[in-house]
């Protein structure tokens, strides 16, 4: 998959490319404006990532020129102006998704997986793990046909960490997983880890759990 | 009291006063004028009578006899004219009684004495006193009318000039003082008066609350960019952070500190965020004009925080009216708003406390809700600040109130609620946070 990071902040556009090249995501750099149109006419990508605050034009224009030069294109939107009226500007000219800065790259990645599903079809079958079976989609966590009831909060931990597998995600980016923008200053609490011994207590009733992993003092991670 | 009221008030009462002072003093005053009048006209007969003997000669009055001596018919009057010796010297107006054809009746008498072809006469006239006073009554009666009136005439004038005068004053007042909502109206109209003291008292107040205004734009505009521009090096910090953690070759020493740095980033984002929450809300950014029913979003708060609960072993009781709807707000901001009242309620609550939650319609419509804890309390010193930026209080030693109640009372400022506090050290804290009537 080839992306294209139109991000000023050169530091902040290394580091989204380092991230995504660990998941064999090619990624071109543009780090203004200018650079970002003359990038889009020489080649096609399948994400493209817009920053809206650049020095010298507005993202949104970048977007609707895009969108003739690279329809098929999935668009993200980054900004660190997270006012409604951006968003629904940005959304309106038909962008994806919508990141506000800070954003923690793993969530990034999720969501480019999320559009990636949706917008490329990429057809999704159940997901096994240990002995069950995931739906994300329907969003169902089935037992031999049986299905095992979990809050929205329980799924979207465990989905989540689905995604990633094999990764280990912290508590603080599993929590701005599950709070998205919702301001909450309780940074030290641990209701990651309240949320996580429900869904092993939920799950244990039918098989065993072995492949949710505590990894100590870091976070949580599912093996496969 | 209004300044107007004060006004009519002194007005009216001096007024009476006045009337008062002029009755009681009436009579004597009535009396004292006619006496005056008596003297005068007794000495202007006096001088008529000079002047006719000093042209007609005593002979016109005596007619060949040696006095003279005249009353009317009623004898009110009476004149006499006399010889007297020639070392009596008179000239008084004195009341004294006189004997008239068998009555004795009370006169105001002139007597004077004069020559005449050298032989000393004597001149008496004389008015009785009960005629001297017979026109006091109906005096006092018509002056007291007249007065009256004219009083009455004064207070309407006077009262309707007070009305035109401080009605600046009022306008001022209703524009200025009573019924404002901040932040203030800019550009702001001045009231239109000749009275340079309220015109100096309008443009003063106008000059104040532009610059309380322009000290909450700065401060609003500054923590806006603030917080902005806090936010591209903390995404730079946390991704990098991120990126160095998903190294598979890292020891658990130096994963254990990249997750410390992480925490303390993701602190440090969470109170940016909370700044910039802040000041969205005083941007007005947020669309009020939803509908919302306060008991579902309990529910959902509830569901959202009950972990917490669980984990404190604390009972909730929700008492909310399930037909009370609140109209004109934004449910995200009043979700934040009651989450936070109720995560501290949690924060700050004992093991197995108990928090209770209920609403009820003040008999002037508005609406309230109460959340009550069981939890530690606040210091009545503190109980003042804790709606400020980054108090803590120093019930225990890391726990502070941080930005979670500032954004509580911007979220109710932006809403036109008000928001109250009661609490006691040991015992609990009461947040009430009443709606205005619809």
């Amino acid at each position: 998959m080839k992306v294209l990071i139109i991000e000023d902040e050169k530091t902040l556009a290394y580091e989204m490319e380092a991230f995504l090249k660990k998941s064999f995501y090619l990624c071109d750099l543009a780090h203004n404006f200018a650079k970002g149109l003359e990038q889009l006419e020489l080649n096609k990508y399948d994400f493209i990532l817009i920053d809206l605050n650049l020095p010298d034009g507005d993202g949104l224009e970048i977007l609707k020129n895009a969108k003739k030069s690279n329809p098929d294109a999935a668009y993200i939107i980054i900004t660190a102006r997270t006012n409604l009226k951006d968003r629904v500007n940005g959304l309106d000219l038909g962008a994806d998704d919508y990141l506000a800065k800070p954003f923690y790259l793993l969530e990034l990645q999720s969501r480019m997986q999320a559009i990636a599903r949706r917008k490329f079809n990429i057809a999704e079958e159940l997901i096994p793990i240990g002995k069950f079976n995931v739906d994300l989609q329907k969003r169902l966590i089935i037992f031999e046909q049986q299905q095992i009831e979990l809050s929205r909060k329980e799924f979207d931990l465990l989905s989540y960490l689905l995604l990633h597998k094999n990764r280990v995600l912290t508590r603080v980016q599993l929590s701005e997983h599950i709070w998205g923008t919702f301001v909450n200053d309780d940074y030290d609490s641990n209701y990651i880890d309240a949320h996580i011994k429900n869904i092993r207590k939920k799950l244990n009733v039918w098989a065993d759990t072995e492949w949710l992993e505590t990894v100590r003092g870091v976070g949580y991670r599912i093996k496969k | 009291m209004k300044l107007s009221t004060k006004l009519t008030l002194f007005i009216t009462g001096s007024k009476l006063a006045i009337v008062l002072l002029f009755v009681l003093a009436l009579p004597f005053l009535i009396k004292q004028i006619a006496s005056q009048y008596t003297n005068y006209t007794l000495n202007q007969q006096r001088q008529k009578v000079l002047d006719i003997v000093n042209k007609n000669g005593l002979d016109y009055y005596f007619q060949g006899e040696d006095n003279y001596g005249s009353y009317t018919m009623l004898k009110e009057e009476f004149i006499a004219l006399l010889p007297v010796e020639s070392n009596l010297k008179m000239d008084t107006i004195k009341d004294s009684q006189r004997l008239i054809e068998s009555d004795t009746l009370n006169y105001r008498v002139l007597s004077y004495t004069f020559k005449n072809d050298n032989k000393n006469y004597l001149l008496e006239i004389g008015k009785t006193t009960a005629s001297i006073n017979q026109y006091n009554k109906p005096l006092q009666q018509f002056a007291l009318f007249v007065l009256i009136i004219l009083i009455v005439l004064t207070i309407l004038i006077d009262l309707t000039f007070v009305r035109i005068l401080v009605r600046p004053l009022a306008k001022i007042i209703g524009s200025r003082l009573t019924n404002r909502r901040f932040p203030f109206k800019d550009n702001q109209e001045q009231i239109q008066t000749s009275t340079t003291d309220f015109k100096y008292l309008d443009e003063s107040l106008i000059l104040l609350m532009s610059q309380i205004n322009e000290a909450f734009y700065k401060e609003r505009d500054f923590t806006s960019n603030a917080s902005h521009e806090l936010m591209t090096p903390i995404s730079i910090l946390q991704n990098k952070l991120e990126n160095l953690l998903s190294n598979e070759n890292l020891d658990e020493e130096i994963s254990l500190a990249i997750i410390e740095m992480m925490k303390t980033v993701n602190r440090l984002k969470n109170i940016t965020k909370s700044l910039l929450l802040i000041s969205r809300i005083e941007n007005e950014q947020y669309i009020r004009k939803e509908e919302i029913k306060p008991l579902l979003l309990f529910k959902e708060i509830i569901e959202e925080i009950d972990h917490r609960l669980e984990e404190k072993h604390i009972q909730i009781s929700l008492n909310v009216s399930p037909d009370a709807v609140l109209k004109g707000v934004n449910k995200d901001l009043l979700f934040q708003l009651f989450f936070n009242l109720i995560h501290n309620a949690i924060k700050f609550n004992r093991d197995q406390g108990e928090i209770f939650i209920s609403d009820k319609y003040l008999n002037n419509g508005a609406y309230e809700i109460t959340i009550t804890d069981t939890g530690v309390g606040i210091p009545k010193d503190d109980l003042v600040s804790i709606f400020d930026r980054f108090k803590k209080t120093n019930l225990q030693e890391d726990v502070g109130y941080g930005l979670g109640l500032a954004i509580v009372k911007s979220i109710a400022m932006y809403h036109q609620l008000q928001t109250s506090v009661q609490s006691e050290v040991g015992k609990g804290t009461t947040f009430t946070i009443t709606f205005p009537k619809v």
